[in-house]
Protein backbone atom coordinates (compact mmCIF):
# COMPACT_ATOMS: atom_id res chain seq x y z
CA UNK A 1 0.00 0.00 0.00
CA UNK A 2 2.87 2.32 0.81
CA UNK A 3 4.28 1.64 -2.60
CA UNK A 4 1.07 2.80 -4.29
CA UNK A 5 0.93 5.87 -2.06
CA UNK A 6 4.47 6.76 -3.06
CA UNK A 7 3.94 6.36 -6.78
CA UNK A 8 0.33 7.34 -7.29
CA UNK A 9 -0.49 10.88 -6.17
CA UNK A 10 -4.24 10.92 -5.76
CA UNK A 11 -4.52 14.70 -6.16
CA UNK A 12 -2.60 14.51 -9.40
CA UNK A 13 -4.81 11.68 -10.62
CA UNK A 14 -7.94 13.60 -9.68
CA UNK A 15 -6.79 16.81 -11.40
CA UNK A 16 -5.74 14.81 -14.43
CA UNK A 17 -9.17 13.15 -14.52
CA UNK A 18 -11.07 16.42 -14.24
CA UNK A 19 -8.85 18.17 -16.78
CA UNK A 20 -9.25 15.40 -19.30
CA UNK A 21 -13.02 15.27 -18.84
CA UNK A 22 -13.30 19.05 -19.32
CA UNK A 23 -11.20 18.90 -22.48
CA UNK A 24 -13.07 15.83 -23.74
CA UNK A 25 -16.51 17.45 -23.39
CA UNK A 26 -15.22 20.73 -24.84
CA UNK A 27 -13.68 19.01 -27.85
CA UNK A 28 -16.73 16.79 -28.29
CA UNK A 29 -18.98 19.83 -28.55
CA UNK A 30 -16.74 22.31 -30.33
CA UNK A 31 -14.40 20.16 -32.43
CA UNK A 32 -15.54 16.59 -32.99
CA UNK A 33 -19.19 17.37 -33.60
CA UNK A 34 -18.72 20.17 -36.20
CA UNK A 35 -15.85 18.44 -37.99
CA UNK A 36 -17.59 15.07 -38.18
CA UNK A 37 -20.79 16.85 -39.28
CA UNK A 38 -18.99 18.60 -42.13
CA UNK A 39 -17.29 15.34 -43.14
CA UNK A 40 -20.71 13.67 -43.14
CA UNK A 41 -22.34 16.46 -45.15
CA UNK A 42 -19.50 16.36 -47.66
CA UNK A 43 -19.84 12.60 -47.94
CA UNK A 44 -23.61 12.89 -48.47
CA UNK A 45 -23.12 15.55 -51.13
CA UNK A 46 -20.53 13.45 -52.94
CA UNK A 47 -22.81 10.44 -52.76
CA UNK A 48 -25.77 12.41 -54.12
CA UNK A 49 -23.62 13.91 -56.88
CA UNK A 50 -22.20 10.49 -57.62
CA UNK A 51 -25.78 9.20 -57.83
CA UNK A 52 -26.57 12.06 -60.23
CA UNK A 53 -23.55 11.18 -62.34
CA UNK A 54 -24.64 7.54 -62.41
CA UNK A 55 -28.15 8.59 -63.42
CA UNK A 56 -26.80 10.86 -66.16
CA UNK A 57 -24.54 8.04 -67.36
CA UNK A 58 -27.56 5.74 -67.55
CA UNK A 59 -29.50 8.41 -69.44
CA UNK A 60 -26.60 8.92 -71.83
CA UNK A 61 -26.37 5.15 -72.33
CA UNK A 62 -30.12 5.00 -73.05
CA UNK A 63 -29.82 7.95 -75.44
CA UNK A 64 -26.89 6.29 -77.16
CA UNK A 65 -28.89 3.10 -77.50
CA UNK A 66 -31.83 5.05 -78.96
CA UNK A 67 -29.49 6.93 -81.25
CA UNK A 68 -27.89 3.73 -82.49
CA UNK A 69 -31.31 2.16 -83.05
CA UNK A 70 -32.42 5.30 -84.86
CA UNK A 71 -29.25 5.30 -86.93
CA UNK A 72 -29.76 1.67 -87.83
CA UNK A 73 -33.34 2.41 -88.80
CA UNK A 74 -32.17 5.30 -90.98
CA UNK A 75 -29.55 3.09 -92.58
CA UNK A 76 -32.14 0.41 -93.27
CA UNK A 77 -34.50 2.99 -94.75
CA UNK A 78 -31.70 4.43 -96.87
CA UNK A 79 -30.78 0.94 -98.04
CA UNK A 80 -34.41 0.19 -98.88
CA UNK A 81 -34.74 3.50 -100.73
CA UNK A 82 -31.53 2.81 -102.58
CA UNK A 83 -32.83 -0.63 -103.58
CA UNK A 84 -36.07 0.96 -104.64
CA UNK A 85 -34.20 3.57 -106.68
CA UNK A 86 -32.08 0.87 -108.30
CA UNK A 87 -35.22 -1.11 -109.15
CA UNK A 88 -36.85 2.04 -110.49
CA UNK A 89 -33.74 2.81 -112.52
CA UNK A 90 -33.69 -0.68 -113.91
CA UNK A 91 -37.38 -0.43 -114.74
CA UNK A 92 -36.84 2.92 -116.43
CA UNK A 93 -33.88 1.53 -118.33
CA UNK A 94 -35.96 -1.38 -119.46
CA UNK A 95 -38.76 0.96 -120.51
CA UNK A 96 -36.34 3.20 -122.36
CA UNK A 97 -34.80 0.18 -124.04
CA UNK A 98 -38.22 -1.13 -124.95
CA UNK A 99 -39.30 2.26 -126.21
CA UNK A 100 -36.12 2.64 -128.22
CA UNK A 101 -36.55 -0.84 -129.61
CA UNK A 102 -40.14 -0.09 -130.59
CA UNK A 103 -39.13 3.23 -132.08
CA UNK A 104 -36.33 1.66 -134.03
CA UNK A 105 -38.68 -1.08 -135.15
CA UNK A 106 -41.21 1.53 -136.23
CA UNK A 107 -38.52 3.51 -138.01
CA UNK A 108 -37.29 0.39 -139.63
CA UNK A 109 -40.79 -0.55 -140.70
CA UNK A 110 -41.41 2.94 -141.99
CA UNK A 111 -38.13 2.99 -143.83
CA UNK A 112 -38.89 -0.42 -145.27
CA UNK A 113 -42.30 0.78 -146.34
CA UNK A 114 -40.77 3.89 -147.85
CA UNK A 115 -38.20 1.80 -149.65
CA UNK A 116 -40.88 -0.50 -150.97
CA UNK A 117 -42.92 2.49 -151.98
CA UNK A 118 -39.92 3.98 -153.72
CA UNK A 119 -39.22 0.67 -155.38
CA UNK A 120 -42.80 0.50 -156.57
CA UNK A 121 -42.63 4.08 -157.69
CA UNK A 122 -39.38 3.32 -159.45
CA UNK A 123 -40.90 0.27 -161.00
CA UNK A 124 -43.88 2.28 -162.15
CA UNK A 125 -41.59 4.97 -163.52
CA UNK A 126 -39.45 2.33 -165.15
CA UNK A 127 -42.47 0.63 -166.54
CA UNK A 128 -43.67 3.91 -167.95
CA UNK A 129 -40.25 4.68 -169.32
CA UNK A 130 -40.01 1.17 -170.77
CA UNK A 131 -43.40 1.71 -172.26
CA UNK A 132 -42.34 5.11 -173.53
CA UNK A 133 -39.10 3.70 -174.86
CA UNK A 134 -40.91 0.81 -176.43
CA UNK A 135 -43.26 3.25 -178.03
CA UNK A 136 -40.35 5.39 -179.09
CA UNK A 137 -38.52 2.34 -180.40
CA UNK A 138 -41.56 1.31 -182.20
CA UNK A 139 -42.01 4.84 -183.51
CA UNK A 140 -38.44 4.98 -184.65
CA UNK A 141 -38.65 1.57 -186.22
CA UNK A 142 -41.68 2.64 -187.95
CA UNK A 143 -40.50 6.13 -188.89
CA UNK A 144 -36.87 5.45 -189.75
CA UNK A 145 -35.61 3.07 -192.15
CA UNK A 146 -32.60 1.53 -190.90
CA UNK A 147 -30.39 -1.26 -191.68
CA UNK A 148 -31.01 -4.53 -189.97
CA UNK A 149 -27.71 -4.36 -188.05
CA UNK A 150 -28.15 -0.74 -187.15
CA UNK A 151 -31.65 -1.48 -185.94
CA UNK A 152 -30.35 -4.29 -183.82
CA UNK A 153 -27.56 -2.06 -182.47
CA UNK A 154 -29.99 0.70 -181.73
CA UNK A 155 -32.31 -1.72 -179.96
CA UNK A 156 -29.39 -3.01 -177.83
CA UNK A 157 -28.38 0.55 -176.92
CA UNK A 158 -31.86 1.28 -175.77
CA UNK A 159 -31.96 -1.95 -173.77
CA UNK A 160 -28.54 -1.14 -172.20
CA UNK A 161 -29.83 2.29 -171.32
CA UNK A 162 -32.84 0.68 -169.69
CA UNK A 163 -30.66 -1.71 -167.68
CA UNK A 164 -28.61 1.23 -166.37
CA UNK A 165 -31.71 3.00 -165.25
CA UNK A 166 -32.90 -0.07 -163.45
CA UNK B 1 -1.47 -16.58 -2.83
CA UNK B 2 -4.32 -15.97 -5.36
CA UNK B 3 -3.79 -15.19 -9.04
CA UNK B 4 -4.84 -11.56 -8.54
CA UNK B 5 -2.37 -11.10 -5.70
CA UNK B 6 0.40 -12.60 -7.82
CA UNK B 7 -0.44 -10.16 -10.61
CA UNK B 8 -0.42 -7.23 -8.21
CA UNK B 9 2.93 -8.30 -6.77
CA UNK B 10 4.42 -8.64 -10.25
CA UNK B 11 3.04 -5.25 -11.22
CA UNK B 12 4.41 -3.64 -8.07
CA UNK B 13 7.84 -5.16 -8.72
CA UNK B 14 7.78 -3.91 -12.31
CA UNK B 15 6.81 -0.43 -11.19
CA UNK B 16 9.51 -0.50 -8.52
CA UNK B 17 12.11 -1.34 -11.15
CA UNK B 18 10.93 1.49 -13.37
CA UNK B 19 10.77 3.89 -10.44
CA UNK B 20 14.32 3.06 -9.46
CA UNK B 21 15.43 4.21 -12.88
CA UNK B 22 12.94 7.05 -13.23
CA UNK B 23 15.22 9.50 -11.49
CA UNK B 24 17.49 9.19 -14.46
CA UNK B 25 15.74 11.35 -17.00
CA UNK B 26 16.67 14.28 -19.20
CA UNK B 27 16.33 17.67 -17.52
CA UNK B 28 13.28 19.69 -18.48
CA UNK B 29 12.39 23.36 -18.19
CA UNK B 30 10.91 22.98 -14.71
CA UNK B 31 13.79 20.95 -13.26
CA UNK B 32 16.23 23.52 -14.64
CA UNK B 33 14.21 26.37 -13.11
CA UNK B 34 14.08 24.48 -9.83
CA UNK B 35 17.83 24.03 -10.00
CA UNK B 36 18.45 27.75 -10.50
CA UNK B 37 15.66 29.07 -8.23
CA UNK B 38 15.37 26.54 -5.41
CA UNK B 39 13.76 29.03 -3.06
CA UNK B 40 11.09 30.32 -5.40
CA UNK B 41 7.62 29.22 -4.31
CA UNK B 42 6.26 29.47 -7.81
CA UNK B 43 9.02 27.28 -9.22
CA UNK B 44 8.56 24.87 -6.38
CA UNK B 45 4.82 24.76 -7.12
CA UNK B 46 5.57 24.03 -10.80
CA UNK B 47 8.08 21.37 -9.77
CA UNK B 48 5.54 19.73 -7.46
CA UNK B 49 2.96 19.57 -10.29
CA UNK B 50 5.45 18.97 -13.07
CA UNK B 51 3.45 16.25 -14.84
CA UNK B 52 0.25 18.23 -14.65
CA UNK B 53 1.94 21.31 -16.12
CA UNK B 54 3.12 19.36 -19.17
CA UNK B 55 -0.25 17.59 -19.42
CA UNK B 56 -2.03 20.95 -19.45
CA UNK B 57 0.34 22.12 -22.18
CA UNK B 58 -0.75 19.17 -24.32
CA UNK B 59 -4.43 19.61 -23.43
CA UNK B 60 -4.24 23.30 -24.27
CA UNK B 61 -2.51 22.59 -27.56
CA UNK B 62 -5.06 19.96 -28.60
CA UNK B 63 -8.03 22.13 -27.57
CA UNK B 64 -6.73 25.25 -29.29
CA UNK B 65 -5.78 23.51 -32.53
CA UNK B 66 -8.91 21.35 -32.74
CA UNK B 67 -11.29 24.23 -32.07
CA UNK B 68 -9.38 26.48 -34.51
CA UNK B 69 -9.73 23.77 -37.16
CA UNK B 70 -13.43 23.25 -36.41
CA UNK B 71 -14.16 27.00 -36.50
CA UNK B 72 -13.01 27.20 -40.13
CA UNK B 73 -15.95 24.96 -41.09
CA UNK B 74 -15.18 25.11 -44.82
CA UNK B 75 -16.77 22.69 -47.22
CA UNK B 76 -13.51 22.36 -49.12
CA UNK B 77 -11.00 21.94 -46.28
CA UNK B 78 -7.45 23.20 -46.43
CA UNK B 79 -4.55 23.65 -44.04
CA UNK B 80 -5.33 22.95 -40.40
CA UNK B 81 -8.93 21.83 -41.00
CA UNK B 82 -7.73 19.40 -43.66
CA UNK B 83 -5.16 17.85 -41.31
CA UNK B 84 -7.65 17.50 -38.45
CA UNK B 85 -10.26 15.99 -40.74
CA UNK B 86 -7.65 13.52 -41.97
CA UNK B 87 -6.86 12.47 -38.38
CA UNK B 88 -10.51 12.32 -37.35
CA UNK B 89 -11.57 10.32 -40.40
CA UNK B 90 -8.70 7.90 -39.86
CA UNK B 91 -9.67 7.41 -36.20
CA UNK B 92 -13.36 7.09 -37.08
CA UNK B 93 -12.63 4.46 -39.72
CA UNK B 94 -10.43 2.49 -37.33
CA UNK B 95 -12.99 2.55 -34.49
CA UNK B 96 -15.96 1.72 -36.74
CA UNK B 97 -13.98 -1.14 -38.32
CA UNK B 98 -13.98 -2.80 -34.86
CA UNK B 99 -17.25 -1.58 -33.33
CA UNK B 100 -19.31 -1.29 -36.50
CA UNK B 101 -21.48 1.71 -37.42
CA UNK B 102 -22.56 2.22 -33.81
CA UNK B 103 -18.94 2.79 -32.83
CA UNK B 104 -19.22 6.28 -34.29
CA UNK B 105 -20.58 7.60 -31.00
CA UNK B 106 -17.40 6.45 -29.20
CA UNK B 107 -15.04 8.12 -31.69
CA UNK B 108 -14.82 11.48 -29.84
CA UNK B 109 -13.78 9.80 -26.58
CA UNK B 110 -11.36 7.32 -28.09
CA UNK B 111 -9.98 9.90 -30.54
CA UNK B 112 -9.38 12.50 -27.83
CA UNK B 113 -7.74 9.88 -25.63
CA UNK B 114 -5.49 8.68 -28.48
CA UNK B 115 -4.37 12.19 -29.45
CA UNK B 116 -3.81 13.14 -25.82
CA UNK B 117 -1.64 10.08 -25.12
CA UNK B 118 0.25 10.37 -28.40
CA UNK B 119 1.15 14.02 -27.90
CA UNK B 120 2.08 13.41 -24.26
CA UNK B 121 4.38 10.58 -25.37
CA UNK B 122 6.00 12.71 -28.06
CA UNK B 123 6.38 15.72 -25.79
CA UNK B 124 9.43 14.07 -24.20
CA UNK B 125 11.27 14.29 -27.52
CA UNK B 126 11.17 18.09 -27.50
CA UNK B 127 14.15 19.59 -25.67
CA UNK B 128 13.31 20.94 -22.18
CA UNK B 129 9.97 19.10 -22.19
CA UNK B 130 8.85 15.92 -20.48
CA UNK B 131 6.43 13.09 -21.27
CA UNK B 132 3.71 13.25 -18.58
CA UNK B 133 2.87 9.63 -19.43
CA UNK B 134 6.19 8.61 -17.90
CA UNK B 135 4.43 9.11 -14.53
CA UNK B 136 2.07 6.45 -13.28
CA UNK B 137 -0.33 9.06 -11.85
CA UNK B 138 -1.03 10.29 -15.38
CA UNK B 139 -1.53 6.89 -16.95
CA UNK B 140 -3.66 5.58 -14.07
CA UNK B 141 -5.94 8.61 -14.45
CA UNK B 142 -6.35 7.89 -18.17
CA UNK B 143 -6.92 4.19 -17.51
CA UNK B 144 -9.54 4.98 -14.83
CA UNK B 145 -11.38 7.34 -17.17
CA UNK B 146 -11.36 4.63 -19.85
CA UNK B 147 -12.62 2.00 -17.38
CA UNK B 148 -15.44 4.24 -16.18
CA UNK B 149 -16.36 5.07 -19.78
CA UNK B 150 -16.44 1.36 -20.72
CA UNK B 151 -18.68 0.51 -17.74
CA UNK B 152 -20.92 3.48 -18.47
CA UNK B 153 -21.31 2.21 -22.06
CA UNK B 154 -22.17 -1.22 -20.62
CA UNK B 155 -24.86 0.22 -18.34
CA UNK B 156 -26.25 2.39 -21.15
CA UNK B 157 -26.40 -0.44 -23.67
CA UNK B 158 -27.63 -3.28 -21.43
CA UNK B 159 -29.62 -1.41 -18.80
CA UNK B 160 -28.59 -1.41 -15.14
CA UNK B 161 -30.05 -4.82 -14.18
CA UNK B 162 -28.74 -6.58 -17.28
CA UNK B 163 -25.36 -5.01 -16.58
CA UNK B 164 -25.41 -6.43 -13.04
CA UNK B 165 -26.47 -9.77 -14.55
CA UNK B 166 -23.50 -9.55 -16.89
CA UNK B 167 -21.18 -8.91 -13.93
CA UNK B 168 -22.73 -11.91 -12.16
CA UNK B 169 -21.85 -14.08 -15.17
CA UNK B 170 -25.41 -14.29 -16.61
CA UNK B 171 -26.42 -17.03 -14.13
CA UNK B 172 -28.63 -19.87 -15.40
CA UNK B 173 -30.01 -22.50 -13.02
CA UNK B 174 -29.10 -23.22 -9.43
CA UNK B 175 -25.41 -23.67 -10.22
CA UNK B 176 -25.30 -20.29 -11.91
CA UNK B 177 -26.94 -18.63 -8.92
CA UNK B 178 -24.55 -20.42 -6.57
CA UNK B 179 -21.58 -19.13 -8.56
CA UNK B 180 -22.77 -15.49 -8.50
CA UNK B 181 -20.39 -14.39 -5.67
CA UNK B 182 -17.41 -15.99 -7.36
CA UNK B 183 -18.30 -14.54 -10.77
CA UNK B 184 -18.88 -11.11 -9.24
CA UNK B 185 -15.44 -11.16 -7.62
CA UNK B 186 -13.78 -12.33 -10.85
CA UNK B 187 -15.59 -9.87 -13.10
CA UNK B 188 -15.18 -6.92 -10.73
CA UNK B 189 -11.47 -7.72 -10.35
CA UNK B 190 -11.01 -7.89 -14.09
CA UNK B 191 -13.20 -4.92 -15.07
CA UNK B 192 -12.21 -2.51 -12.28
CA UNK B 193 -8.73 -3.64 -11.36
CA UNK B 194 -6.94 -5.70 -14.01
CA UNK B 195 -8.03 -3.54 -16.97
CA UNK B 196 -6.94 -0.15 -15.57
CA UNK B 197 -3.82 -1.70 -14.07
CA UNK B 198 -2.74 -3.29 -17.37
CA UNK B 199 -3.62 -0.18 -19.42
CA UNK B 200 -1.82 2.23 -17.11
CA UNK B 201 1.19 0.08 -16.33
CA UNK B 202 1.92 -0.80 -19.95
CA UNK B 203 1.86 2.83 -21.03
CA UNK B 204 3.78 4.15 -18.02
CA UNK B 205 6.48 1.47 -18.17
CA UNK B 206 7.04 1.85 -21.91
CA UNK B 207 7.17 5.65 -21.95
CA UNK B 208 9.41 5.88 -18.89
CA UNK B 209 11.70 3.30 -20.52
CA UNK B 210 11.82 5.41 -23.65
CA UNK B 211 12.79 8.44 -21.53
CA UNK B 212 15.45 6.33 -19.88
CA UNK B 213 16.76 5.24 -23.29
CA UNK B 214 17.01 8.85 -24.46
CA UNK B 215 18.77 9.82 -21.23
CA UNK B 216 21.30 6.99 -21.56
CA UNK B 217 22.18 7.91 -25.13
CA UNK B 218 22.56 11.57 -24.14
CA UNK B 219 24.85 10.42 -21.32
CA UNK B 220 26.89 8.36 -23.78
CA UNK B 221 27.20 11.38 -26.06
CA UNK B 222 28.58 13.45 -23.20
CA UNK B 223 30.95 10.68 -22.10
CA UNK B 224 32.33 9.68 -25.50
CA UNK B 225 32.61 13.06 -27.18
CA UNK B 226 29.45 12.87 -29.31
CA UNK B 227 30.45 9.69 -31.08
CA UNK B 228 27.19 7.87 -30.35
CA UNK B 229 25.22 10.74 -31.88
CA UNK B 230 23.90 8.55 -34.69
CA UNK B 231 22.82 5.95 -32.15
CA UNK B 232 20.85 8.62 -30.37
CA UNK B 233 19.31 9.67 -33.67
CA UNK B 234 18.26 6.06 -34.16
CA UNK B 235 16.89 5.96 -30.59
CA UNK B 236 14.86 9.10 -31.29
CA UNK B 237 13.30 7.46 -34.33
CA UNK B 238 12.52 4.40 -32.21
CA UNK B 239 10.95 6.55 -29.51
CA UNK B 240 8.77 8.32 -32.09
CA UNK B 241 7.64 4.94 -33.40
CA UNK B 242 7.12 3.27 -30.01
CA UNK B 243 5.29 6.30 -28.62
CA UNK B 244 2.87 6.02 -31.50
CA UNK B 245 2.55 2.28 -30.98
CA UNK B 246 1.81 2.71 -27.27
CA UNK B 247 -0.90 5.28 -27.97
CA UNK B 248 -2.29 3.00 -30.67
CA UNK B 249 -2.27 -0.01 -28.33
CA UNK B 250 -4.16 2.01 -25.71
CA UNK B 251 -6.71 2.99 -28.37
CA UNK B 252 -6.97 -0.56 -29.70
CA UNK B 253 -7.45 -2.13 -26.26
CA UNK B 254 -10.00 0.51 -25.21
CA UNK B 255 -11.94 -0.12 -28.44
CA UNK B 256 -11.81 -3.88 -27.91
CA UNK B 257 -13.02 -3.52 -24.29
CA UNK B 258 -15.93 -1.41 -25.53
CA UNK B 259 -16.72 -3.98 -28.24
CA UNK B 260 -16.72 -6.72 -25.57
CA UNK B 261 -19.21 -4.90 -23.40
CA UNK B 262 -21.52 -3.91 -26.27
CA UNK B 263 -24.55 -6.18 -26.83
CA UNK B 264 -23.75 -9.00 -29.24
CA UNK B 265 -25.97 -10.24 -32.06
CA UNK B 266 -27.78 -12.86 -29.99
CA UNK B 267 -28.44 -10.25 -27.29
CA UNK B 268 -29.80 -7.91 -29.93
CA UNK B 269 -32.09 -10.63 -31.27
CA UNK B 270 -33.25 -11.27 -27.73
CA UNK B 271 -33.96 -7.61 -27.15
CA UNK B 272 -35.23 -7.00 -30.68
CA UNK B 273 -38.48 -5.52 -29.48
CA UNK B 274 -36.81 -2.83 -27.43
CA UNK B 275 -33.87 -2.33 -29.76
CA UNK B 276 -33.40 1.09 -31.20
CA UNK B 277 -32.48 1.39 -34.87
CA UNK B 278 -28.71 1.68 -35.27
CA UNK B 279 -27.36 5.15 -35.69
CA UNK B 280 -26.17 6.11 -39.16
CA UNK B 281 -22.56 5.37 -39.92
CA UNK B 282 -21.13 8.82 -39.88
CA UNK B 283 -23.57 10.85 -37.89
CA UNK B 284 -21.80 12.39 -34.89
CA UNK B 285 -23.29 11.79 -31.53
CA UNK B 286 -24.65 14.79 -29.76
Amino acid sequence: MEFFQENIHLTEVLVQLIAFLIVFFTLKKFAWKPLLAIIQSRRERFESEWGGIEKTKQEVAALQKDYLAHLQKIEEEARAKMQEAVQEGRRLAREIQEKARLESQTSFEKAKANIELEVQKARLTLRQEIADLSIRVAEKILTEKMAGAQQEKKALEILGELEKKL
Amino acid sequence: MSVTEQHVTAAVQAVAQVQEQAAEELPNLITILEHFFPKSHFVHFLFSWENLVFSFLVLGFITFRAISAARKNEFLPKGLQNRWELVMEGLAEFVTSILGPRGMEHVPFLGTMFLYILLQNWLGLIPLMKSPTSAWSTTIALALITTVYIQWVGIKEHGFFNYLKHLAGNPIGILGVALIPLMLVINLSIEFFAVPLSLSLRLFANVSSEDKLLYKFAELNAMYHWLPFFFQLFANVLVILFSFIQAFVFLLLSTVYISLILPHEHDEDHNAASEKSPSPIHSPST
